[in-house]
Protein backbone atom coordinates (compact mmCIF):
# COMPACT_ATOMS: atom_id res chain seq x y z
CA UNK A 1 0.00 0.00 0.00
CA UNK A 2 1.27 3.69 -0.59
CA UNK A 3 1.61 5.62 2.70
CA UNK A 4 -1.67 7.52 1.65
CA UNK A 5 -3.33 4.27 1.48
CA UNK A 6 -2.29 3.42 4.55
CA UNK A 7 -3.14 6.16 6.63
CA UNK A 8 -6.50 5.86 4.80
CA UNK A 9 -7.10 2.36 6.17
CA UNK A 10 -5.40 3.27 9.78
CA UNK A 11 -8.61 6.04 10.09
CA UNK A 12 -11.08 3.98 8.75
CA UNK A 13 -10.29 0.97 10.51
CA UNK A 14 -10.41 3.83 13.45
CA UNK A 15 -13.88 4.87 12.48
CA UNK A 16 -14.93 1.60 12.02
CA UNK A 17 -13.69 -0.02 15.57
CA UNK A 18 -14.61 3.24 17.76
CA UNK A 19 -18.71 3.73 15.65
CA UNK A 20 -20.45 1.48 17.95
CA UNK A 21 -18.69 3.42 21.31
CA UNK A 22 -19.46 6.67 20.09
CA UNK A 23 -23.30 5.53 18.62
CA UNK A 24 -25.24 2.67 19.96
CA UNK A 25 -26.83 1.34 16.81
CA UNK A 26 -24.57 -2.06 16.51
CA UNK A 27 -27.14 -4.03 14.20
CA UNK A 28 -27.67 -0.70 12.23
CA UNK A 29 -23.74 -0.34 11.72
CA UNK A 30 -23.12 -3.94 11.28
CA UNK A 31 -25.88 -3.78 7.80
CA UNK A 32 -23.75 -0.60 6.94
CA UNK A 33 -20.31 -2.93 6.92
CA UNK A 34 -22.30 -5.51 5.26
CA UNK A 35 -23.68 -3.29 2.37
CA UNK A 36 -20.41 -1.50 1.96
CA UNK A 37 -18.79 -5.27 1.39
CA UNK A 38 -21.33 -5.97 -1.29
CA UNK A 39 -20.37 -2.59 -3.05
CA UNK A 40 -16.79 -3.64 -2.74
CA UNK A 41 -17.60 -6.38 -4.06
CA UNK A 42 -19.05 -4.53 -7.22
CA UNK A 43 -16.99 -2.01 -7.88
CA UNK A 44 -14.21 -4.70 -7.94
CA UNK A 45 -16.25 -5.12 -11.35
CA UNK A 46 -17.27 -1.69 -12.27
CA UNK A 47 -14.93 0.94 -10.86
CA UNK A 48 -11.67 -1.31 -11.39
CA UNK A 49 -12.98 -3.69 -14.46
CA UNK A 50 -15.46 -1.44 -16.26
CA UNK A 51 -17.77 -4.56 -16.16
CA UNK A 52 -21.94 -3.87 -14.85
CA UNK A 53 -23.06 -6.46 -12.72
CA UNK A 54 -26.95 -6.72 -12.09
CA UNK A 55 -26.38 -9.79 -10.43
CA UNK A 56 -24.69 -9.04 -7.45
CA UNK A 57 -27.18 -10.71 -5.35
CA UNK A 58 -26.88 -14.01 -6.46
CA UNK A 59 -23.51 -13.78 -4.95
CA UNK A 60 -25.09 -12.27 -1.65
CA UNK A 61 -28.05 -15.16 -1.19
CA UNK A 62 -25.86 -18.02 -2.34
CA UNK A 63 -23.24 -16.90 0.47
CA UNK A 64 -26.43 -16.44 3.06
CA UNK A 65 -27.96 -19.85 2.35
CA UNK A 66 -24.79 -21.34 2.74
CA UNK A 67 -23.82 -19.94 6.07
CA UNK A 68 -27.30 -20.54 7.28
CA UNK A 69 -27.62 -24.22 6.36
CA UNK A 70 -23.82 -24.84 7.58
CA UNK A 71 -24.96 -23.60 10.70
CA UNK A 72 -27.91 -25.40 10.90
CA UNK A 73 -25.75 -28.60 10.73
CA UNK A 74 -23.59 -27.22 13.64
CA UNK A 75 -20.49 -25.64 12.07
CA UNK A 76 -18.23 -23.61 13.42
CA UNK A 77 -18.98 -19.90 12.51
CA UNK A 78 -15.54 -19.06 10.79
CA UNK A 79 -15.64 -21.95 8.78
CA UNK A 80 -19.55 -21.33 7.63
CA UNK A 81 -18.13 -18.25 6.71
CA UNK A 82 -14.96 -19.09 4.75
CA UNK A 83 -17.38 -21.86 3.04
CA UNK A 84 -19.71 -19.04 2.03
CA UNK A 85 -17.13 -17.16 0.53
CA UNK A 86 -16.01 -20.38 -1.56
CA UNK A 87 -19.12 -21.04 -2.74
CA UNK A 88 -20.58 -18.10 -3.75
CA UNK A 89 -16.70 -17.20 -5.91
CA UNK A 90 -17.69 -20.87 -7.64
CA UNK A 91 -21.24 -19.68 -8.26
CA UNK A 92 -19.44 -16.14 -9.61
CA UNK A 93 -17.05 -18.04 -11.96
CA UNK A 94 -19.49 -19.96 -13.89
CA UNK A 95 -21.40 -16.63 -13.97
CA UNK A 96 -19.09 -14.78 -14.88
CA UNK A 97 -17.41 -17.29 -17.74
CA UNK A 98 -21.13 -17.34 -18.70
CA UNK A 99 -21.77 -13.67 -19.15
CA UNK A 100 -18.46 -12.18 -19.98
CA UNK A 101 -19.12 -13.95 -23.30
CA UNK A 102 -21.41 -11.50 -24.31
CA UNK A 103 -20.22 -8.04 -24.65
CA UNK A 104 -22.46 -4.76 -24.05
CA UNK A 105 -25.64 -4.09 -22.61
CA UNK A 106 -25.74 -8.05 -23.01
CA UNK A 107 -23.46 -8.99 -20.89
CA UNK A 108 -25.10 -7.35 -18.17
CA UNK A 109 -28.51 -8.75 -19.30
CA UNK A 110 -26.52 -12.59 -18.44
CA UNK A 111 -25.95 -11.33 -14.51
CA UNK A 112 -29.58 -10.29 -14.62
CA UNK A 113 -30.51 -13.61 -16.16
CA UNK A 114 -28.64 -15.61 -14.13
CA UNK A 115 -29.71 -13.23 -11.03
CA UNK A 116 -33.34 -14.49 -12.04
CA UNK A 117 -32.65 -18.32 -12.10
CA UNK A 118 -31.05 -18.02 -8.91
CA UNK A 119 -34.01 -16.51 -7.31
CA UNK A 120 -36.58 -18.96 -8.63
CA UNK A 121 -34.07 -21.59 -7.72
CA UNK A 122 -34.22 -20.66 -4.03
CA UNK A 123 -38.13 -19.64 -4.21
CA UNK A 124 -38.94 -23.24 -5.31
CA UNK A 125 -36.13 -25.26 -3.14
CA UNK A 126 -37.67 -24.10 -0.07
CA UNK A 127 -36.88 -27.75 1.56
CA UNK A 128 -33.89 -26.26 1.85
CA UNK A 129 -34.33 -23.11 1.66
CA UNK A 130 -37.52 -21.90 2.80
CA UNK A 131 -38.45 -20.55 0.01
CA UNK A 132 -40.43 -17.46 0.70
CA UNK A 133 -40.80 -17.81 4.48
CA UNK A 134 -37.33 -17.51 4.62
CA UNK A 135 -34.44 -19.93 6.47
CA UNK A 136 -35.19 -19.42 9.96
CA UNK A 137 -34.27 -20.43 13.29
CA UNK A 138 -30.33 -19.50 13.05
CA UNK A 139 -28.60 -19.55 15.99
CA UNK A 140 -25.43 -17.59 16.54
CA UNK A 141 -22.62 -20.46 17.47
CA UNK A 142 -19.45 -18.52 19.64
CA UNK A 143 -16.85 -18.01 18.58
CA UNK A 144 -13.62 -19.45 20.73
CA UNK A 145 -15.64 -19.46 23.88
CA UNK A 146 -16.93 -16.54 23.49
CA UNK A 147 -20.60 -15.62 22.86
CA UNK A 148 -21.83 -13.61 20.34
CA UNK A 149 -25.21 -12.90 21.20
CA UNK A 150 -24.58 -9.52 22.10
CA UNK A 151 -25.03 -7.26 19.18
CA UNK A 152 -21.66 -5.55 20.00
CA UNK A 153 -19.79 -8.24 20.05
CA UNK A 154 -21.06 -9.73 16.78
CA UNK A 155 -20.15 -6.20 15.31
CA UNK A 156 -16.74 -6.24 16.24
CA UNK A 157 -16.97 -9.96 14.28
CA UNK A 158 -18.37 -8.31 11.20
CA UNK A 159 -15.95 -5.32 11.81
CA UNK A 160 -13.10 -7.51 11.72
CA UNK A 161 -13.67 -9.33 8.25
CA UNK A 162 -14.90 -5.57 6.66
CA UNK A 163 -11.81 -4.82 7.24
CA UNK A 164 -9.75 -7.80 6.31
CA UNK A 165 -11.99 -7.54 3.16
CA UNK A 166 -11.12 -4.07 2.45
CA UNK A 167 -7.32 -4.50 3.39
CA UNK A 168 -7.27 -7.53 0.28
CA UNK A 169 -9.20 -4.79 -2.13
CA UNK A 170 -6.39 -2.36 -1.28
CA UNK A 171 -3.74 -4.61 -1.92
CA UNK A 172 -5.38 -6.29 -5.18
CA UNK A 173 -5.80 -2.81 -6.66
CA UNK A 174 -1.92 -2.14 -5.97
CA UNK A 175 -1.16 -5.30 -7.51
CA UNK A 176 -0.35 -6.47 -11.34
CA UNK A 177 -3.69 -7.76 -11.97
CA UNK A 178 -5.45 -4.89 -10.60
CA UNK A 179 -3.52 -2.91 -13.03
CA UNK A 180 -4.48 -5.49 -15.42
CA UNK A 181 -8.25 -4.84 -14.54
CA UNK A 182 -8.26 -1.26 -15.20
CA UNK A 183 -6.23 -1.66 -18.11
CA UNK A 184 -9.21 -3.60 -19.55
CA UNK A 185 -11.73 -1.32 -18.31
CA UNK A 186 -9.66 1.32 -20.42
CA UNK A 187 -9.35 -0.30 -23.40
CA UNK A 188 -10.17 -4.01 -23.75
CA UNK A 189 -9.12 -4.59 -27.59
CA UNK A 190 -5.82 -2.67 -26.37
CA UNK A 191 -5.33 -5.28 -23.42
CA UNK A 192 -6.04 -8.18 -25.57
CA UNK A 193 -3.59 -6.83 -28.30
CA UNK A 194 -0.57 -6.56 -25.53
CA UNK A 195 -0.85 -10.26 -24.18
CA UNK A 196 -2.90 -10.20 -21.67
CA UNK A 197 -5.89 -13.59 -21.79
CA UNK A 198 -8.63 -10.67 -20.92
CA UNK A 199 -11.54 -13.56 -20.82
CA UNK A 200 -9.22 -15.03 -17.83
CA UNK A 201 -8.99 -11.81 -15.81
CA UNK A 202 -12.68 -11.41 -15.85
CA UNK A 203 -13.56 -14.42 -14.63
CA UNK A 204 -11.26 -14.38 -12.06
CA UNK A 205 -12.27 -10.74 -11.09
CA UNK A 206 -16.24 -12.11 -10.87
CA UNK A 207 -14.62 -14.80 -7.93
CA UNK A 208 -13.08 -12.21 -6.03
CA UNK A 209 -15.98 -10.28 -6.23
CA UNK A 210 -17.91 -13.40 -5.28
CA UNK A 211 -16.25 -14.18 -2.52
CA UNK A 212 -16.48 -10.65 -0.75
CA UNK A 213 -20.24 -10.62 -1.75
CA UNK A 214 -20.81 -14.12 -0.16
CA UNK A 215 -19.01 -13.01 3.08
CA UNK A 216 -21.19 -10.42 3.30
CA UNK A 217 -24.31 -12.54 2.82
CA UNK A 218 -23.06 -14.85 5.46
CA UNK A 219 -22.46 -12.26 7.74
CA UNK A 220 -26.15 -10.97 7.19
CA UNK A 221 -27.81 -14.16 7.48
CA UNK A 222 -26.21 -14.32 11.28
CA UNK A 223 -26.47 -10.88 11.94
CA UNK A 224 -30.73 -11.38 11.84
CA UNK A 225 -29.92 -14.94 12.04
CA UNK A 226 -32.69 -15.31 9.50
CA UNK A 227 -32.19 -15.75 5.71
CA UNK A 228 -35.04 -14.00 3.99
CA UNK A 229 -35.90 -14.61 0.18
CA UNK A 230 -34.60 -11.24 -0.52
CA UNK A 231 -31.29 -12.00 0.18
CA UNK A 232 -30.90 -13.42 -3.23
CA UNK A 233 -33.66 -11.48 -5.28
CA UNK A 234 -33.11 -8.84 -8.22
CA UNK A 235 -33.94 -5.98 -6.04
CA UNK A 236 -30.96 -6.50 -4.11
CA UNK A 237 -28.94 -6.17 -6.80
CA UNK A 238 -30.44 -3.31 -7.80
CA UNK A 239 -29.85 -1.73 -4.24
CA UNK A 240 -25.95 -2.34 -4.55
CA UNK A 241 -26.14 -1.11 -8.37
CA UNK A 242 -27.51 2.35 -6.55
CA UNK A 243 -25.21 2.04 -3.62
CA UNK A 244 -22.10 1.70 -6.50
CA UNK A 245 -22.73 4.22 -8.01
CA UNK A 246 -24.02 6.73 -5.27
CA UNK A 247 -20.59 6.98 -3.76
CA UNK A 248 -18.68 7.03 -6.83
CA UNK A 249 -16.95 4.34 -8.33
CA UNK A 250 -13.80 5.99 -8.88
CA UNK A 251 -12.38 5.30 -5.07
CA UNK A 252 -12.61 2.52 -3.21
CA UNK A 253 -13.74 4.80 -0.81
CA UNK A 254 -16.90 5.62 -2.96
CA UNK A 255 -19.10 2.58 -2.52
CA UNK A 256 -18.33 2.55 1.08
CA UNK A 257 -19.83 5.90 1.56
CA UNK A 258 -22.75 5.18 -1.44
CA UNK A 259 -23.56 1.96 0.99
CA UNK A 260 -23.85 3.74 4.15
CA UNK A 261 -25.58 6.71 2.93
CA UNK A 262 -28.18 4.42 1.32
CA UNK A 263 -28.51 1.78 4.31
CA UNK A 264 -28.78 5.19 6.97
CA UNK A 265 -31.10 6.70 4.33
CA UNK A 266 -33.48 3.08 4.38
CA UNK A 267 -33.48 2.91 8.08
CA UNK A 268 -34.23 6.61 9.09
CA UNK A 269 -36.21 7.99 6.01
CA UNK A 270 -38.49 4.53 6.17
CA UNK A 271 -39.45 5.45 9.36
CA UNK A 272 -40.49 8.62 8.59
CA UNK A 273 -42.27 8.45 5.32
CA UNK A 274 -43.25 5.15 3.62
CA UNK A 275 -42.41 6.59 -0.13
CA UNK A 276 -38.93 7.50 0.71
CA UNK A 277 -37.28 5.62 -2.53
CA UNK A 278 -38.95 9.01 -4.26
CA UNK A 279 -35.91 10.76 -2.25
CA UNK A 280 -33.72 8.79 -3.32
CA UNK A 281 -34.36 8.20 -6.80
CA UNK A 282 -34.55 11.99 -7.02
CA UNK A 283 -30.61 12.15 -5.60
CA UNK A 284 -29.95 9.03 -7.69
CA UNK A 285 -30.93 10.91 -10.70
CA UNK A 286 -28.96 14.37 -9.53
CA UNK A 287 -25.87 12.22 -9.22
CA UNK A 288 -26.27 10.77 -12.61
CA UNK A 289 -27.14 13.84 -14.16
CA UNK A 290 -24.94 16.86 -12.26
CA UNK A 291 -21.94 14.19 -10.67
CA UNK A 292 -20.80 11.17 -12.16
CA UNK A 293 -18.57 10.59 -9.82
CA UNK A 294 -20.79 10.30 -7.27
CA UNK A 295 -20.61 11.71 -3.58
CA UNK A 296 -17.35 10.65 -3.01
CA UNK A 297 -15.88 13.00 -5.85
CA UNK A 298 -18.66 15.29 -4.28
CA UNK A 299 -16.93 15.28 -0.89
CA UNK A 300 -13.49 15.87 -2.73
CA UNK A 301 -14.66 18.72 -4.24
CA UNK A 302 -15.87 20.41 -1.31
CA UNK A 303 -12.06 19.80 0.79
CA UNK A 304 -10.72 21.18 -2.64
CA UNK A 305 -13.00 24.05 -2.35
CA UNK A 306 -11.81 24.09 1.47
CA UNK A 307 -8.35 23.46 0.91
CA UNK A 308 -8.50 26.52 -1.34
CA UNK A 309 -10.21 28.92 1.02
CA UNK A 310 -7.13 28.52 3.77
CA UNK A 311 -4.96 31.28 3.25
CA UNK A 312 -0.99 30.34 1.45
CA UNK A 313 0.62 30.86 4.88
CA UNK A 314 -1.27 28.05 6.40
CA UNK A 315 -0.42 25.45 3.74
CA UNK A 316 2.60 23.13 3.72
CA UNK A 317 3.52 22.25 0.00
CA UNK A 318 1.01 24.28 -2.04
CA UNK A 319 2.55 22.54 -5.23
CA UNK A 320 2.43 18.94 -4.66
CA UNK A 321 -0.80 18.33 -5.78
CA UNK A 322 -0.41 14.49 -4.97
CA UNK A 323 -0.11 14.70 -1.25
CA UNK A 324 -3.14 16.99 -1.03
CA UNK A 325 -5.12 14.45 -2.65
CA UNK A 326 -3.56 11.81 -0.74
CA UNK A 327 -4.48 14.21 2.05
CA UNK A 328 -7.74 14.09 0.86
CA UNK A 329 -8.49 10.88 0.51
CA UNK A 330 -7.18 10.40 4.24
CA UNK A 331 -9.85 12.88 5.54
CA UNK A 332 -12.46 12.10 3.32
CA UNK A 333 -12.39 8.33 4.68
CA UNK A 334 -13.38 9.48 8.34
CA UNK B 1 13.17 -15.04 -43.53
CA UNK B 2 11.58 -13.97 -40.41
CA UNK B 3 7.99 -13.95 -41.34
CA UNK B 4 6.38 -15.69 -44.02
CA UNK B 5 2.93 -15.87 -45.54
CA UNK B 6 1.71 -18.12 -48.00
CA UNK B 7 -1.12 -17.75 -50.03
CA UNK B 8 -2.89 -15.87 -47.61
CA UNK B 9 -6.40 -15.15 -48.71
CA UNK B 10 -9.47 -13.64 -46.43
CA UNK B 11 -12.71 -13.10 -47.72
CA UNK B 12 -15.66 -11.03 -46.33
CA UNK B 13 -18.98 -13.11 -47.78
CA UNK B 14 -18.77 -12.59 -51.30
CA UNK B 15 -16.09 -10.09 -51.36
CA UNK B 16 -12.26 -10.93 -51.34
CA UNK B 17 -10.09 -8.59 -49.47
CA UNK B 18 -6.84 -10.49 -49.44
CA UNK B 19 -6.51 -12.66 -52.35
CA UNK B 20 -3.79 -15.77 -52.32
CA UNK B 21 -1.00 -13.07 -50.80
CA UNK B 22 2.96 -13.71 -50.50
CA UNK B 23 5.15 -12.41 -48.51
CA UNK B 24 8.60 -12.68 -47.05
CA UNK B 25 10.08 -10.39 -44.73
CA UNK B 26 13.86 -11.16 -43.95
CA UNK B 27 15.09 -10.30 -40.08
CA UNK B 28 16.88 -7.13 -40.06
CA UNK B 29 14.80 -5.55 -42.56
CA UNK B 30 12.22 -2.77 -43.24
CA UNK B 31 9.44 -3.80 -45.30
CA UNK B 32 6.99 -1.48 -46.86
CA UNK B 33 3.17 -2.35 -47.93
CA UNK B 34 2.12 0.47 -50.22
CA UNK B 35 -0.73 0.70 -52.15
CA UNK B 36 -4.31 2.85 -52.91
CA UNK B 37 -6.96 2.88 -50.36
CA UNK B 38 -9.36 -0.65 -50.01
CA UNK B 39 -6.18 -2.58 -51.41
CA UNK B 40 -6.10 -5.25 -48.47
CA UNK B 41 -3.24 -3.84 -46.47
CA UNK B 42 -4.71 -3.05 -43.14
CA UNK B 43 -6.49 -6.81 -43.64
CA UNK B 44 -3.05 -8.11 -44.07
CA UNK B 45 -1.83 -6.59 -40.98
CA UNK B 46 -4.85 -8.21 -38.49
CA UNK B 47 -4.00 -11.47 -40.66
CA UNK B 48 -0.75 -11.06 -39.96
CA UNK B 49 -0.77 -9.84 -36.42
CA UNK B 50 -3.69 -12.85 -35.61
CA UNK B 51 -6.54 -9.96 -35.27
CA UNK B 52 -8.24 -12.13 -38.28
CA UNK B 53 -8.51 -15.70 -38.56
CA UNK B 54 -7.41 -16.20 -42.58
CA UNK B 55 -9.77 -18.03 -44.89
CA UNK B 56 -7.24 -20.02 -46.26
CA UNK B 57 -3.29 -19.95 -46.16
CA UNK B 58 -0.32 -20.05 -43.57
CA UNK B 59 2.19 -18.02 -41.85
CA UNK B 60 5.50 -18.80 -40.65
CA UNK B 61 6.82 -16.77 -38.03
CA UNK B 62 10.55 -17.51 -37.17
CA UNK B 63 10.02 -20.74 -38.56
CA UNK B 64 6.93 -21.65 -36.60
CA UNK B 65 2.85 -22.03 -37.53
CA UNK B 66 1.78 -19.60 -35.96
CA UNK B 67 -1.96 -19.31 -38.46
CA UNK B 68 -3.93 -20.90 -35.38
CA UNK B 69 -2.38 -18.57 -32.69
CA UNK B 70 -4.66 -15.16 -31.77
CA UNK B 71 -3.35 -12.26 -31.04
CA UNK B 72 -2.64 -12.62 -27.45
CA UNK B 73 -0.54 -15.61 -28.51
CA UNK B 74 1.41 -13.84 -31.12
CA UNK B 75 2.42 -10.86 -29.30
CA UNK B 76 4.38 -13.24 -26.64
CA UNK B 77 5.46 -14.74 -29.89
CA UNK B 78 7.14 -11.14 -30.50
CA UNK B 79 5.05 -9.62 -33.27
CA UNK B 80 4.16 -6.68 -31.68
CA UNK B 81 1.55 -3.81 -33.68
CA UNK B 82 0.76 -0.35 -33.56
CA UNK B 83 -2.85 0.07 -34.82
CA UNK B 84 -4.52 3.30 -37.87
CA UNK B 85 -6.22 4.76 -35.09
CA UNK B 86 -4.54 5.49 -31.74
CA UNK B 87 -5.51 2.24 -29.75
CA UNK B 88 -4.11 3.28 -25.97
CA UNK B 89 -5.31 3.21 -22.65
CA UNK B 90 -7.03 7.13 -22.56
CA UNK B 91 -7.44 7.34 -18.89
CA UNK B 92 -4.33 5.85 -17.55
CA UNK B 93 -1.31 7.87 -17.23
CA UNK B 94 1.62 7.64 -20.18
CA UNK B 95 3.89 5.93 -18.20
CA UNK B 96 1.18 3.22 -16.90
CA UNK B 97 0.27 2.49 -20.90
CA UNK B 98 3.96 1.45 -21.18
CA UNK B 99 4.28 -0.21 -17.56
CA UNK B 100 1.18 -2.16 -18.57
CA UNK B 101 1.99 -3.13 -21.97
CA UNK B 102 5.44 -4.65 -20.43
CA UNK B 103 3.81 -6.09 -17.79
CA UNK B 104 2.45 -8.54 -19.98
CA UNK B 105 5.90 -10.02 -20.64
CA UNK B 106 6.49 -10.77 -16.93
CA UNK B 107 5.97 -14.15 -15.73
CA UNK B 108 4.48 -12.16 -12.45
CA UNK B 109 1.71 -10.17 -14.73
CA UNK B 110 -1.54 -12.21 -12.71
CA UNK B 111 -0.05 -12.01 -9.79
CA UNK B 112 -2.65 -10.45 -6.39
CA UNK B 113 -0.25 -10.85 -3.34
CA UNK B 114 2.72 -8.02 -4.52
CA UNK B 115 2.39 -4.60 -5.71
CA UNK B 116 2.78 -3.59 -9.19
CA UNK B 117 5.55 -1.23 -9.21
CA UNK B 118 7.37 -4.05 -7.48
CA UNK B 119 8.23 -5.51 -10.87
CA UNK B 120 11.80 -4.09 -11.30
CA UNK B 121 12.37 -5.76 -15.05
CA UNK B 122 8.81 -4.01 -15.82
CA UNK B 123 9.05 -0.72 -14.46
CA UNK B 124 12.70 -0.36 -15.91
CA UNK B 125 11.48 -1.42 -19.68
CA UNK B 126 8.64 1.20 -19.25
CA UNK B 127 11.22 3.36 -18.26
CA UNK B 128 13.47 2.79 -21.13
CA UNK B 129 10.33 2.72 -23.67
CA UNK B 130 9.47 5.86 -21.94
CA UNK B 131 13.12 8.06 -22.97
CA UNK B 132 13.05 6.29 -26.67
CA UNK B 133 9.68 7.73 -27.47
CA UNK B 134 10.69 11.27 -25.64
CA UNK B 135 7.75 10.97 -23.78
CA UNK B 136 9.44 11.46 -20.19
CA UNK B 137 8.14 14.63 -19.73
CA UNK B 138 4.21 13.78 -19.81
CA UNK B 139 4.54 10.93 -17.97
CA UNK B 140 2.28 11.15 -15.55
CA UNK B 141 -0.16 13.05 -17.57
CA UNK B 142 -3.40 10.94 -18.66
CA UNK B 143 -2.86 9.39 -21.85
CA UNK B 144 -6.03 11.39 -23.37
CA UNK B 145 -4.89 14.72 -22.65
CA UNK B 146 -1.51 14.29 -24.83
CA UNK B 147 -1.71 16.03 -28.24
CA UNK B 148 -2.42 13.91 -31.17
CA UNK B 149 1.65 13.56 -32.06
CA UNK B 150 2.52 12.29 -28.85
CA UNK B 151 -0.53 9.98 -28.94
CA UNK B 152 0.94 8.46 -32.30
CA UNK B 153 4.61 8.16 -30.47
CA UNK B 154 2.51 6.32 -27.31
CA UNK B 155 0.68 4.40 -29.45
CA UNK B 156 4.41 3.20 -30.90
CA UNK B 157 5.60 3.38 -27.02
CA UNK B 158 2.71 0.56 -26.35
CA UNK B 159 4.25 -1.83 -29.07
CA UNK B 160 7.49 -1.70 -27.88
CA UNK B 161 6.98 -2.00 -24.30
CA UNK B 162 5.92 -5.27 -25.44
CA UNK B 163 9.65 -6.57 -25.91
CA UNK B 164 8.36 -7.39 -29.81
CA UNK B 165 10.77 -9.16 -32.13
CA UNK B 166 8.85 -7.80 -35.23
CA UNK B 167 7.06 -4.45 -35.32
CA UNK B 168 4.10 -4.17 -37.78
CA UNK B 169 2.86 -0.76 -37.59
CA UNK B 170 0.07 0.68 -39.37
CA UNK B 171 0.27 3.86 -41.18
CA UNK B 172 2.09 5.54 -38.09
CA UNK B 173 2.16 9.16 -39.41
CA UNK B 174 -1.64 9.04 -40.19
CA UNK B 175 -2.43 12.28 -39.08
CA UNK B 176 0.73 14.46 -38.07
CA UNK B 177 1.84 17.28 -38.99
CA UNK B 178 4.58 17.10 -41.60
CA UNK B 179 7.03 18.31 -39.00
CA UNK B 180 5.84 15.43 -36.41
CA UNK B 181 6.15 13.25 -39.66
CA UNK B 182 9.47 14.06 -40.07
CA UNK B 183 10.46 13.76 -36.50
CA UNK B 184 9.02 9.87 -36.66
CA UNK B 185 10.59 8.82 -39.78
CA UNK B 186 14.06 9.79 -37.82
CA UNK B 187 12.30 7.36 -34.86
CA UNK B 188 11.50 4.70 -37.22
CA UNK B 189 14.93 4.60 -38.76
CA UNK B 190 16.17 4.31 -35.33
CA UNK B 191 14.04 1.34 -34.40
CA UNK B 192 14.81 -0.40 -37.86
CA UNK B 193 18.93 -0.91 -36.54
CA UNK B 194 16.85 -3.41 -33.32
CA UNK B 195 13.49 -4.58 -34.82
CA UNK B 196 12.34 -6.19 -38.17
CA UNK B 197 9.73 -3.61 -39.23
CA UNK B 198 6.55 -3.97 -41.54
CA UNK B 199 5.37 -0.79 -42.09
CA UNK B 200 1.99 0.36 -43.94
CA UNK B 201 2.16 3.63 -44.98
CA UNK B 202 1.08 6.13 -47.34
CA UNK B 203 3.96 9.25 -47.42
CA UNK B 204 5.45 7.80 -50.38
CA UNK B 205 8.63 9.99 -49.56
CA UNK B 206 8.86 8.22 -46.20
CA UNK B 207 8.20 4.55 -47.78
CA UNK B 208 11.09 5.37 -50.32
CA UNK B 209 13.65 6.96 -47.83
CA UNK B 210 12.97 3.97 -45.07
CA UNK B 211 12.20 0.34 -46.98
CA UNK B 212 14.61 -1.90 -47.94
CA UNK B 213 12.12 -3.59 -49.41
CA UNK B 214 8.49 -2.74 -50.89
CA UNK B 215 4.96 -4.78 -51.37
CA UNK B 216 2.95 -2.90 -53.27
CA UNK B 217 -1.26 -4.03 -53.27
CA UNK B 218 -4.05 -3.42 -54.99
CA UNK B 219 -7.59 -5.43 -55.16
CA UNK B 220 -6.32 -7.58 -52.03
CA UNK B 221 -3.48 -9.19 -54.37
CA UNK B 222 0.19 -8.22 -54.73
CA UNK B 223 0.67 -5.96 -57.78
CA UNK B 224 4.57 -5.74 -57.66
CA UNK B 225 7.64 -5.86 -55.22
CA UNK B 226 11.02 -4.94 -54.92
CA UNK B 227 13.86 -2.16 -53.81
CA UNK B 228 12.79 1.14 -53.89
CA UNK B 229 13.97 2.28 -57.06
CA UNK B 230 12.12 -0.89 -58.92
CA UNK B 231 9.02 0.11 -57.63
CA UNK B 232 9.64 3.62 -58.42
CA UNK B 233 10.34 2.70 -62.04
CA UNK B 234 7.64 0.09 -62.04
CA UNK B 235 5.12 1.19 -64.81
CA UNK B 236 1.81 -1.24 -63.50
CA UNK B 237 2.60 0.69 -59.91
CA UNK B 238 2.21 3.95 -61.73
CA UNK B 239 -0.97 2.61 -62.92
CA UNK B 240 -2.76 1.76 -60.49
CA UNK B 241 -1.69 5.15 -58.07
CA UNK B 242 -2.25 7.46 -61.13
CA UNK B 243 -4.53 5.85 -63.18
CA UNK B 244 -3.98 4.87 -67.51
CA UNK B 245 -2.37 7.82 -69.01
CA UNK B 246 -3.81 8.26 -72.34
Amino acid sequence: MRPGQRTGFAVLALVVLAAPAAVNYPTLEAQVLIAALLALGFNLLLGEMGFLSFGQATFNGIGAYCTGLLIKSGWPLLAALGASAGSAALAALVVGALSTQGTGIYAVMLTFAFNEMAYYAAFEWSDLTGGDNGLRGLARPALWGVGLADPRRYYYLVAAVFLVGFFLVLRLTASPFGHVLRAIRENEHRARAVGYRVRRYKVAAFALSGALSGLAGGLFAMLYQFVPLQAIDFNTSTDIVIMGLLGGTGSVYGPLLGAAVYTLMANFLSNLWARWPLILGLLFCSLVMFLRGGLWELCAAVWRRLGALVPRSGRRNSDAGGRRAARLEDRGAA
Amino acid sequence: MLLEARGLTRRFGGHVAVNNVDLSVRGGTLHAIIGPNGAGKTTLFNLLSGELKPSAGAILFDGCAVTELDITARVRAGIGRTFQRTNIFPGLSVFENLRIAAQARSAKRAALWRRADSLGEVSARAERVLEETSLSEMAHKPARELAGGDQRLLELGVALATAPVMLLLDEPSQGLSPEDARRLIARIRALAARYTVLLIEHNMALVMELSDEITVMNFGAVLARGTPAEIRADARVREAYLGRRG
